[in-house]
């Protein structure tokens, strides 16, 4: 069962470039799990080694039991919704989502290519040409092209980067109704954290190639245990501590004006419930968020600040 | 304003009828109902044009030209495409090069590559004059092929073609049910490109041509060396609507300027 998809020891190269060296994971049927990482941690390549579409050098994927590592991507049943959408330009929605169940030779295809249209929420524009479709709207008939197979995985490339605000959240309710619905298991991959914390099930968090922290959002907002984690997940303030040991604040975990450390306020920015400081201290540059309520700071004021034990995470070294 | 304005209509005026020109000046005189190819006509008439279809060689040549242009423009895509696809989708080592060598015969003078087959290919080796006219025009097509067909690829994502794979198609499915219909244009644009360039040759099939074996414009010339009739602006006229239907065809039903 949690072992639905099976990464196991996995070595990804470009020629003699190796971007993933020796991966392991593992994914339950039905999860939700964000790759996240800064670009070129490997995460993208991971995923199209799972869907085919690159081979690894050694190591294996499977998925579902099945043992995936050289077969087709045609062979595999995953779906993949690629960051450019990647739709056929010269066929309608009908026809894109139409095209897997045509290549597969099902049946019903007319009445199952409806239901994917009208499951995405584009019956009216069925008979389109994709090219004349909105960015959102041509994410959708991806989405039903590949669900509309029935894959065991479905693979999203930064199913949000591309959308605006709002449409972000209606495609995050989609894909968790998709989940809710279809029970299909599902890996996107994305750079960025908030969109892994709103959407994923599991986070794992890469480097290099190399997993730096899995966790469910939860364990990796509040708990992060490397200076690399603590970073990505908005701990901006990292001090090595007395006792030899990092410890990592976020901004707003500062308090200002009162307590045992001085810096002079250096820059601020406003950001509606908060304004934000950038200060010099002895130890270098610290970020500290304070209510936007309260009194205001000007540069070149000296202020008094303190870093709470209470807030702070302990960092494992390295 | 007005003195630039009417400076402007003056320069367009003098490029239509230097574009225009010769071709009314051919139209006219191929019109004449006189014995001679002169300007203006003497009378009008379409005895020409008439004449055009019974001469034999003419009939012969054409079909060679015919032949030469259609296959040999076919041959270069059969070739060039796969080119153009290589060249566009992978990082072949020596694209560049590839590249540079597909387009030389457009840089080396026409009459130096006739010259050169006739001495090299046809003399020592016995080649057939129009397998070596064939492989003439195919070379002389390819970068036309190449270079039309890679701009209209470049055009297409590479990722469509690995949604095609995931969907459950082949390598080769998914250049037939993706590559190819995104780029058919771009072949078509070719294919009339090199089809008019090889039907309008000179240079290269002027030392390949002899006896029995001649193209159409080739064996024009041959024609007006010893016969100075009007036949020849008739034919003229001829191949000229012929070209034009053919562009204007494919514009209207292609947007041909795209790729071109």
């Amino acid at each position: 069962m949690s072992d639905f998809v099976k990464l196991d020891k996995l070595t990804l190269a470009y020629g003699d470039v190796v971007a993933v060296p020796d991966l392991s994971f593992s994914i339950g049927k039905g999860e939700l799990v964000a790759l996240l990482g800064p670009s070129g941690c490997g995460k993208t390549t991971t995923m199209r080694a799972i869907a085919g579409l690159m081979a690894p050098k050694s190591g294996s994927i499977h998925i579902d039991g099945r043992d995936v590592t050289n077969l087709a991507p045609s062979k595999r049943e995953v779906g993949l919704v690629f960051q450019s959408y990647a739709l056929f330009p010269h066929l309608s929605v009908y026809e894109n989502v139409a095209f897997g169940l045509k290549m597969r030779k099902a049946s019903n295809i007319r009445e199952r290519v409806e239901e994917a249209i009208a499951s995405v929420g584009l019956s009216d524009f069925t008979n389109r040409l994709t090219p004349d479709l909105s960015g959102g709207q041509q994410q959708r008939v991806s989405l039903a092209r590949s669900l509309v197979v029935e894959p065991k995985v479905l693979l999203l490339d930064e199913p949000l980067s591309n959308l605006d605000a709002r449409l972000r959240l209606e495609m995050q309710l989609v894909l968790k109704d998709i989940q809710r619905r279809t029970g299909v298991t599902m890996i996107f991959v994305t750079h960025d954290q908030s969109e892994a914390l709103a959407l994923a099930d599991r986070i794992v968090l890469m480097k290099d190639g190399v997993i730096v922290q899995e966790g469910s959002a939860e364990e990796m907002y509040n708990a992060p245990r490397t200076r690399f984690a603590a970073d990505f997940f908005g701990f901006e303030n990292i001090f090595p501590g007395d006792d030899g040991q990092d410890r990592a604040w976020r901004p707003g975990a500062i308090t200002l004006g009162d307590g045992p450390f001085e810096g002079q306020i250096r820059g601020m920015s406003f950001g509606g419930d908060y304004r934000t400081y950038v200060i010099d201290t002895e130890r270098g540059q610290i970020k500290g968020a304070v209510r936007a309520d309260l009194p205001s700071y000007k540069e070149g004021d000296k202020v008094r600040f303190d870093l709470p034990m209470a807030q702070a995470v302990a960092l494992d070294a390295g | 304003m007005n003195t630039s304005r009417t400076a402007s209509w003056v320069i367009i005026g003098l490029t239509l009828l230097f574009l225009i020109g010769p071709f009314v000046v051919i139209v006219l005189a191929a019109l004449t109902n006189g014995n001679n190819l002169a300007f203006p006509p003497e009378g009008l008439s379409l005895r020409w044009f008439i004449k055009v279809f019974t001469i034999e060689s003419f009939r012969d040549s054409f079909v060679i030209s015919m032949v030469l242009a259609v296959f040999g423009t076919l041959a270069a895509l059969v070739i060039g495409v796969p080119a153009a696809y290589a060249i566009v989708r992978y990082k072949v080592p020596g694209a560049g090069a590839v590249q540079l060598i597909v387009s030389s015969p457009l840089i080396v003078p026409g009459i130096i590559v006739g010259l050169a087959l006739l001495r090299y290919l046809v003399i020592p080796t016995g080649f057939t004059i129009f397998a070596t006219l064939f492989l003439a025009h195919t070379a002389l097509i390819l970068p036309y092929a190449v270079r039309v067909v890679t701009s209209s690829m470049q055009n297409l994502r590479t990722d469509v073609e690995e949604a095609a794979l995931i969907l459950g198609c082949s390598r080769l499915g998914s250049f037939f049910r993706v590559v190819f219909p995104n780029i058919r244009g771009g072949i078509l644009a070719a294919f009339i490109l090199g089809f008019v360039t090889s039907f309008n040759q000179v240079p290269v099939s002027l030392f390949l041509s002899g006896p029995g074996v001649r193209t159409l414009p080739i064996d024009m010339l041959a024609y007006m060396e010893t016969t100075y009739d009007p036949s020849v602006a008739a034919l003229a006229c001829l191949l000229a609507v012929m070209s034009v239907g053919i562009v204007f065809a494919a514009e209207k039903f292609l947007g041909f300027s795209k790729y071109v």
